[in-house]
């Protein structure tokens, strides 16, 4: 398989262990559902950008519901959350989360044992490719799993460089629509 | 026996360079320190503040061995792994900016050394007493001349080649012991700083002992494109200091047009008020593009490397004055003039010359030859919309671009005759020129651009050195009580993710009381906006080094002033002796002083290494989101790291349970997360109730202000007792304590790390 370039130039891989690329949200549905403490980590690229006229948060926030993730605000995402009237259930900034991920014997925001599958949204791409980078060398406890419209090689799993932001959005409801039926 | 007498004829060598004799201090346990000396500070730091690493690469490349993967368990075929070869990459990277820093001085030193002799006396003026505390306090020297700052240098030079000598294959396979040295080049790199400044105020008489310095004019507009003009790009003020003496002694300086981009404008504007700065880095590409500059001279650092090619594209002839960089470009220093100047005029060609006067007398006759031919006109919408019109939104542009945005889409509204898009980018765009590179359609970006580009004049202050001894002694006390919240320094390179939110942060926390402190390209951007009276940050605020001042200290070099003024606090207003003592005076720092740096657009090794540097004094720095890129942080985990320190009056080893500073190195996303770390990294353990109130109050209300409401989730852990909540919120803080089962705990008296851990310093070092 050739490599896939990430869709910022700035993220190409310079390495041999890359991201599983996933076309298909049942599949993407199917490991979430797999996992047994799942983190979802939300990034203020959320706050900024909209998939016809509803903001990404709202699309995050209906993941989390939709398959019980406790959610990480990072940045500033913690003050829109609160005019939507939703609490997240911890605030790290993403290299603070990430600082916390990489210990094997942190107890999770749950306080329930660290997280088995962390999934990153809405974070700048550099700074989570970076981040990503930091959780592939130095957390083999846990996988990661990236929401945003590009490839994110530094990921376990991560969506391919959506062209056109209506096939991510298909994706995405995709994605909600089977964390709600449980497949 | 042997091991003795070789430690005590370096101690007496050392000694000698540092003219024990004189006794102006003692001389303390680590003068001119070597690797090991301050390796066990180091360590204390990082069991606190664990190296965070970020590759870049999953990769090592050093040696024919390689390509080595190092993911998983991997370790290259040297036997590293990912976290050391991660440490070498910073200490190579903080080895960069200290040697170009300490090159630059000693190019400069040894310049001014030949204009002035070595015996010239270093003489900063009437309220600097304490004229150099890096060099005091790491080589244990007091200079009093331009030759004594050699042999700082000198040292300087030494540790720099035995660093590096550790990043040879097969050498250090520790990450910590990486650290440490990295952390010693960043010391290292602020006394080099030192010496360049301390040398470029004495050589060349800039302002010194003088907080209120010129305004300077500050702007592509602000440069007058009808007079031939001469740009300096670089760091070094060498040449265009001769530039302006030869202007002057001919006569020529009202004919000729003088400003710079990056650093060495703000040196040139600290010799003459009337040389125009430009801008910052990011403007770079685009000042030149736009072919007002008749001749560019470049110095060193922060030039663009395809220099020749840009200037031939724009019209420009070039001089490339120092031999840092020199573009394979012949070097004419022993040609006749009149021939250089004939062949830069007719054949367009380029020359390096390396003869300061030379290079001044070519520069003047190029630009006034030069200028009545050439056009220097702005672009109009007109054009603009003409020249977009062959976008068809690809977007090659946003996929090269460092900053992610889609600078196409900007294009695509132009040539629709909608400029909005494209002024709100001009924001975001870093200079890199990237796009236009990229486009198979050849769309002149950069040109384009002069569409979006303010018209403003802005100003930005003159730098002006040293903090004086007598503002320490005026702010020393109110600001290691807390009731000064803190010195924020925004400092350094312009790779900022959003230009306009440097004079936004100076804005609010000069707002606020803070002392502001700025320098670098990091000093321009902050001129680049102006309040609802027409004012920049400059007009708007004091220039003293005081509650509420915005003080510019200069250039890059002039960054050791703002670690220096750390150091000035602990030896003037808590009078322990500096001399050989760092650990001294970086214990008190990290303890007492609540400053924190922000290098929002940090992208060079220089800032890598300034930065470093202030980690090991015990500053911490906040950097902007592409920092990630330098793949280290120094992260602590607030809840479960190590926060005890001794109680130096009691001598007791005291659990504070408090994260303060919470990071020594840490990367935001977001302007507004910054402006909330700001306040946070200012708290300090030695705080008095009514100081700790204070931050706490910034800290809550900006927490309120950018996060949405509520408290911080963390305010307990800064909370001692009653007396520390602020007024302001006094109930919503007590339920919230209340609620999560707080409990008040004794701030320490005087609070320290010397005694936690193993130490030449006694704890009785740190009372005064």
């Amino acid at each position: 398989m050739s490599a896939v370039i990430p869709y910022h130039r700035v993220n190409v891989l310079t390495g041999i262990k890359s991201a599983r690329l996933i076309e298909d949200a049942q599949e993407y549905a199917g490991l979430i559902q797999k996992a047994k403490r799942p983190l979802l980590v939300l990034g203020p690229l959320l706050l900024k950008s909209s998939l016809d006229g509803r903001l990404l948060i709202e699309y995050a926030l209906e993941i989390a519901k939709a398959a019980n993730i406790p959610t990480c605000a990072t940045a500033h995402v913690r003050a829109k959350m609160a005019e939507l009237g939703v609490k997240p259930d911890s605030f790290y900034d993403v290299v603070e989360i990430i600082n916390a991920l990489k210990d094997p014997n942190w107890r999770g925001v749950k306080k329930e044992g660290n997280h088995d599958l962390v999934l990153f949204f809405g974070i700048r791409s550099d700074l989570g490719e970076q981040g990503l980078s930091v959780l592939k060398h130095f957390a083999p406890h846990l996988k990661t799993m990236t929401l945003c419209k590009y490839y994110f090689p530094n990921a376990n799993y991560s969506l391919p460089n959506f062209r056109k932001d209506e096939q991510w959005k298909a994706f995405l409801e995709s994605l909600i629509d089977n964390l709600k039926k449980g497949v | 026996m042997a091991e003795v007498k070789e430690i005590t004829r370096k101690l007496e060598e050392i000694q000698k360079k540092i003219k024990a004799e004189i006794p102006w201090e003692p001389v303390g346990p680590t003068p001119m320190p070597e690797i090991p000396d301050l390796r066990n500070w180091d360590m204390r730091l990082l069991k606190t503040y664990a190296p965070f690493y970020a590759p870049f690469c999953d990769l090592c490349c050093f040696c024919t061995y390689g390509k080595c993967d190092l993911t998983e368990t991997r370790r290259g075929a040297c036997g590293i792994d990912i976290a050391t070869q991660q440490a070498r990459w910073v200490l190579l990277a903080c080895l960069m900016g200290c040697s170009a820093h300490s090159a630059h001085a000693g190019h400069i030193l040894e310049f001014l050394i030949e204009k002035h002799g070595p015996d010239k006396k270093i003489d900063l003026g009437g309220s600097i007493n304490i004229e150099a505390p890096h060099i005091r306090t790491v080589v244990g020297l007091k200079p009093e001349t331009l030759g004594d700052l050699q042999i700082a240098l000198e040292y300087v030079f030494k540790e720099i080649t035995h660093l590096l000598d550790s990043t040879n294959m097969g050498q250090e396979g520790s990450y910590l012991d990486y650290e440490s040295k990295a952390l010693h080049a960043g010391m290292l790199d602020h006394v080099g700083m030192e010496v360049a400044d301390i040398a470029q105020i004495v050589g060349f008489n800039y302002p010194t002992s003088v907080a209120d310095t010129p305004l300077i004019d500050l702007g592509w507009a602000a440069v007058d494109k009808s007079k031939p003009v001469i740009l300096f790009v670089g760091h070094n003020p060498a040449t265009s200091t001769v530039v302006i003496d030869y202007l002057r002694e001919n006569n020529l300086y009202d004919q000729v047009e003088v400003c710079g981009v990056c650093c060495t404008a703000l040196e040139t504007s600290r010799y003459s008020d009337r040389a125009k700065v430009v801008g910052p880095f990011s403007r770079q590409l685009f000042f030149i593009r736009s072919g007002i500059a008749d001749v560019i001279m470049t110095d060193e650092q922060c030039i663009r490397t395809d220099m020749p090619i840009e200037a031939s594209k724009a019209g420009s002839a070039l001089i490339a004055t120092l031999d840092k960089a020199m573009y394979g470009l012949e070097e004419a220093s022993e040609m006749d003039t009149a021939e250089i100047v004939r062949q830069m005029v007719d054949d367009k060609k380029h020359f390096a010359i390396l003869d300061p006067r030379k290079a001044a007398e070519v520069a003047a006759k190029v630009a006034m030859e030069i200028a009545p031919q050439r056009r220097k006109e702005w672009l109009t919408e007109g054009e603009a919309k003409e020249l977009a019109t062959k976008c068809n939104v690809c977007g090659m542009c946003e996929q090269v671009c460092p900053n992610l945005f889609n600078i196409g889409a900007g294009i695509a509204e132009v040539a629709k005759g909608k400029f909005e898009l494209i002024r709100e980018q001009f924001n975001l765009c870093v200079g890199c020129g990237k796009c236009e590179a990229e486009c198979p359609r050849k769309i002149p970006i950069f040109k384009i651009m002069q569409v979006a580009a303010s018209m403003e004049k802005w100003k930005v202050r003159a730098g002006r050195g040293p903090i004086m001894d007598t503002e320490i002694r005026t702010v020393g006390a109110p600001i290691t009580l807390g009731t000064i919240p803190g010195v924020v320094a925004l400092v350094g390179c312009s790779n900022f993710p959003d230009i306009r939110d440097i004079a936004e942060m100076v804005d609010e926390f000069a707002k606020r009381k803070y002392i502001v402190v700025v320098s670098g390209c990091t000093s321009m951007v902050a001129g680049m906006w102006k309040d609802a009276d027409g004012k920049t940050v400059y007009e708007k605020y004091s220039p003293a080094f005081e509650a509420g001042g915005v003080v510019n200290v200069g250039s890059c070099v002039a960054n050791s002033h703002i670690t220096g003024a750390a150091i000035k606090i602990a030896n003037i207003f808590a009078a322990l002796p500096l001399r050989g003592n760092y650990e001294v005076m970086a214990d008190y720092v990290l303890n007492r002083v609540g400053a924190v740096g922000i290098a929002w657009g940090a992208y060079s090794q220089k800032a890598a290494s300034i930065g470093t540097g202030c980690n090991r004094l015990g500053i911490p720095v906040i950097l902007g989101p592409h920092s990630s890129k330098y793949r280290r942080l120094y992260l602590s985990r607030k809840e479960e790291d190590d926060w005890k320190v001794m109680d130096a009056r009691k001598k007791e080893i005291v659990d504070t349970g408090e994260p303060s500073p919470e990071h020594l190195a840490y990367v935001c996303e977001t302007k507004e997360k910054a402006m909330v770390m700001i306040p946070k990294l200012c708290i300090r353990k030695n705080d008095t109730p009514q100081g700790r109130a204070i931050k706490l109050n910034h800290y809550v209300s900006l927490h309120k202000k950018y996060m949405g409401g509520g408290l911080p989730e963390d305010i307990q852990l800064f909370v001692r007792r009653d007396p520390d909540i602020p007024l302001v919120y006094k109930k919503e803080v007590r339920e919230y304590l209340q609620r999560i089962g707080w409990k008040p705990r004794e701030p320490v008296g005087l609070p320290t790390l010397i005694g936690t851990y193993p130490s030449k310093v006694s704890v009785d070092a740190v009372i005064h």
